[in-house]
């Protein structure tokens, strides 16, 4: 059985209160726990969403020596509330020739892609909706949902930037997929499970117990599956789909109001949750340093430390987005099959005869002579 | 009672995305419902407690296939190729004729029979049916029967696998002209 949510709290005491509260309908108390939290998470991972429009624009105006939105509420913090609104309230236009169905359905897809992937996203030790023993794979899987809506709504526009924004996106989503997956799995391989509790699990709160500094294949994995990622998302420098120099704003041109707006949300939240991948794979995820114990109010400090974690290496893609040039299209491919895909087959090798040479120890424990 | 709900829900999305993959004329809105019914089989199969599987079927149906296919129905001009002409049951003429139908008939009746008897056994002992705990999940007994008993079959498709990517990156690269 999955450790989700709900088997995390029956360990407590509390825990009996309600479930002599609800009798019999034990489903219905599972369900409602779920509900509670799924809600929690969305609504949370979505602030963040808009927070980091806030914070794109903030930290862009800082690099290019501006101010940046400083008007709506205290340091310009309410500005992407304002954004919504607008964006609720704008006039919902739809092109005349526009496949109806796939251009309303092409934003949803995008949404529901982004959120599922939440449900295995590992916040805290028992702040996690379901601990899958497939979770990384899941979250890889799912994550694709995001490919078929931007390639449907380019497609569903018909329009020439919409159309070529969306092929791009799709070919470049697809290709990425390779490397980054193939990163993933060596790190599958040190901690010999596919479930975020085994692979935080593996690893401790100091960085030389982290996956990243285990040893130098997986140190080189992380930064494939970084560059990988920033691709997957459609992030500077590999933002070709919505190349507003070349392709007024790409796939999402057509789409005004909240169905842009589910689009950019997306966007956003895919990079947290990127960043949250990446900082449980490789960074130690939610453990506390020097401390590896997984008591009920410990909860929110494994929190602060993935967040922490999560939210530096956000900071790290906006820099990289205000600091790079954007790449031609074959560059990008070049990049993807002719260097990342080799140097991750290399990787993923390399982490095999690490684990059977060194017997699975990190470098640091075999400098310092570890358990 | 909430894993047969789903299971209902995911039984009937199956249903609903195959009746609407074979009644909508436009071939990129079947893809899309094709979408659906792919992601209905995964939830079958996650309800019965095959999740790597389920989640196979998600990573290679929906972020692979499907989108491969968006993409040959888009650049071989999708909806344009609407069938004006009808034959038997108000299906296009491009679709077939009586012979044609009539093969398919008997072939799905076949089929069916087949599956039927095949399935019959396994249905009235269902209850009995024992879960192996030796493995903590089932990826991991997944991998084991890979690697052991089943590593034959792993190889040669891999080596078919092989092949095939290297088909296709040498049907794709430019030819040099002398």
């Amino acid at each position: 059985m999955n450790q989700t949510v709900v088997s995390y709290l029956a360990q407590y005491e509390f825990f009996d209160f309600l479930v002599n509260l609800f009798g019999k309908n034990q489903s219905l108390l599972s369900f409602l726990i779920y509900l509670i939290f799924a809600l929690l998470i969305v609504g949370m991972c979505a602030t963040i969403g808009g927070l980091g429009t806030y914070a794109e624009r903030k930290i862009s105006a800082d690099i290019q020596a501006r101010i940046g939105p400083n008007r709506v509420g205290p340091y310009g913090l309410l500005q992407f509330l304002a954004d919504g609104v607008k964006m609720i309230v704008k006039e919902d236009v739809m092109p005349f020739s526009a496949d109806k169905m796939l251009f309303y359905l092409a934003p949803i897809l995008c949404l529901v892609g982004v959120f599922a992937t939440l449900a295995v996203l590992p916040f805290a030790g028992g702040f996690i909706m379901t601990d899958l023993n497939v979770g990384i794979f899941y979250l890889v899987a799912i994550s694709s949902l995001v490919g078929v809506g931007v390639f449907l709504g380019g497609y569903a526009s018909n329009s020439k930037w919409s159309m070529l924004g969306g092929m791009r996106g799709a070919s470049q989503i697809i290709s990425y997929e390779i490397p980054v997956t193939i990163s993933i799995l060596a790190i599958t391989l040190l901690a010999g499970g596919m479930g975020f509790g085994t692979i935080v699990g593996s690893q401790g709160g100091l960085p030389h117990q982290w996956f990243l500094l285990h040893n130098p294949f997986a140190f080189i994995a992380f930064f494939v599956y970084f560059v990988g990622a920033l691709a997957e998302t459609n992030r500077a420098p590999f933002d070709l789909p919505e190349a507003e120099s070349e392709l007024v704003s790409g796939y999402h041109t057509e789409y005004t109001g909240m169905r842009f707006g589910f689009f950019a949300l997306a966007e956003y939240i895919e990079v947290f949750v990127v960043c949250g991948v990446a900082a449980a794979l490789f960074l130690g995820g939610y453990n506390i340093p020097g401390l590896k114990l997984d008591l009920l109010p410990l909860q929110a400090v494994q929190f602060t430390v993935f967040m922490t974690k999560t939210l530096a290496l956000y900071y790290v893609v906006i820099w990289v987005r205000w600091t790079f040039p954007r790449l031609r299209v074959d560059q990008l491919m070049s990049i993807c099959w002719k260097y990342l895909t080799p140097i991750s087959i290399f990787n993923l090798v390399g982490c095999a005869i690490w684990m059977v040479a060194f017997n699975g120890k990190s470098i640091a424990d075999i400098i310092f002579g570890g358990h | 009672m909430f894993l047969q709900f789903l299971f209902i829900a995911s039984a009937f999305l199956t249903l609903a995305c195959t009746i609407a993959v074979l009644v909508t004329k436009n071939l990129m809105h079947s893809c899309v419902f094709l979408l659906g019914t792919l992601i209905g089989v995964a939830g079958l199969y996650a309800t019965l407690g095959a999740d790597f599987v389920a989640v196979t079927q998600i990573m290679v149906y929906m972020g692979g296939v499907v989108i491969l296919m968006l993409f040959a129905v888009m650049l071989t001009g999708g909806k344009d190729f609407v069938s004006r002409a009808q034959t038997l049951l108000g299906l296009p003429a491009t679709m077939g004729n009586k012979w044609t139908y009539g093969l398919g008939l008997l072939v799905g009746v076949v089929f069916l029979l087949t599956n039927v008897k095949l399935l019959s056994n396994i249905i009235t002992t269902l209850p009995t049916a024992e879960i192996n705990n030796d493995f903590p999940s089932t990826v991991s007994r997944l991998g084991h029967l890979l690697v052991k008993d089943h590593v034959l079959a792993f190889e040669i498709s891999s080596v078919l696998l092989l092949g095939a990517l290297v088909g296709a990156a040498i049907i794709a690269r430019p030819r040099k002209h002398n």
